[in-house]
């Protein structure tokens, strides 16, 4: 695990998408240096709420409402970014292909979905 | 809920013009007394919908609050008690009298109406009164933000209401 400022959080995402998703293993071939994408936390509401990415990138929430969030998978709770306060980040690597919907367990009407695919 | 409502909606309308001391003071009480209906919630409902509710309302309300200190330590201003602020801690000690005798489905039922009830009339006060009377820019956007969460939390009671199926 990277070395964090403390007003950040890094989660083991790598295992949550392992879990969440045992039966894409024919698409989860790791892609060569992921990238980041940031999903803002703002007015109750993921932005942006749909995200395309590739196997091996990082989602990064990053929530700036006055206040805590979550990033939540909705089906189980397989990953959760947990708590995050105004000014505080979470990330996650997501390694298998597949459509990763989710909430804030907080404020359930907030909704967000990530589908990860090769190109 | 009706005592407190009443008496919330009542003092915004007899007392037009609130300064930015006063509105702090109110703003913050009905954050504080929220908080204490949820603590009481936490305690007598079993019910996993109304206990999520409540965690939020004691979650969201603290932080609202915590940035109100934060911003008053730094203006280094006293926010100033009210009419408004005293009718709502009388109001809501006679709701909390009231649902301190109720259980399981009733105590859930009224504590949600009473949630949705307090929202709808907070909300209708930040703005209506406290945002178009406010001066200090900070305290404008705190109250424009908590209006925000506030609306959320109005729209989650109602959802709460609706699920309780309370008749």
């Amino acid at each position: 695990m990277r070395l964090m400022a403390t007003s950040r959080r890094e989660f083991g995402a790598r295992l949550g998408a392992l879990l969440l998703l045992p039966l894409a293993t024919s698409g989860s071939a790791r892609a060569a240096g992921g990238r980041t994408h940031k999903v803002e936390i703002r007015n109750f509401a993921f932005s942006p709420a749909e995200l395309t990415i590739a196997p091996g990138d990082t989602v990064e929430w990053v929530n700036v409402d006055i206040v805590p969030h979550t990033a939540t998978e909705q089906h189980d709770g397989a990953w959760d970014t947990g708590e995050l306060k105004k000014g505080q980040s979470g990330k996650l690597t997501f390694d298998q292909t597949g459509t990763q919907a989710y909430y804030c367990a907080f404020h359930p009407n907030m909704k967000g979905r990530i589908q990860v695919r090769t190109a | 809920m009706a005592l407190a409502v009443a008496a919330m909606a009542g003092c915004a309308t007899a007392e037009k013009k609130m300064n930015d001391l006063k509105i702090a003071h109110s703003a913050y009480t009905a954050g504080n007394l929220d908080i204490r209906y949820a603590h009481m919630a936490l305690a007598l409902s079993e019910t996993e919908s109304v206990r999520r509710f409540a965690e939020t309302m004691i979650r969201d309300h603290t932080a609202v609050n915590d940035q109100a200190v934060a911003l008053i330590t730094k203006l280094k201003v006293t926010p100033q008690d009210n009419p408004l602020s005293q009718a709502l801690v009388k109001g809501a000690s006679e709701k909390r009298n009231e649902l301190s005798a109720l259980r399981g489905k009733a105590f859930d039922c009224a504590y949600a109406q009473n949630e949705l009830g307090y929202h709808q009339v907070v909300n209708k006060t930040v703005a209506g009164e406290f945002i178009p009377n406010t001066t200090q820019p900070e305290l404008k956007s705190l109250l424009t933000n908590a209006l925000a969460t506030f609306k959320v939390h109005e729209g989650h009671a109602g959802k709460m209401v609706e699920g309780l199926k309370c008749g």
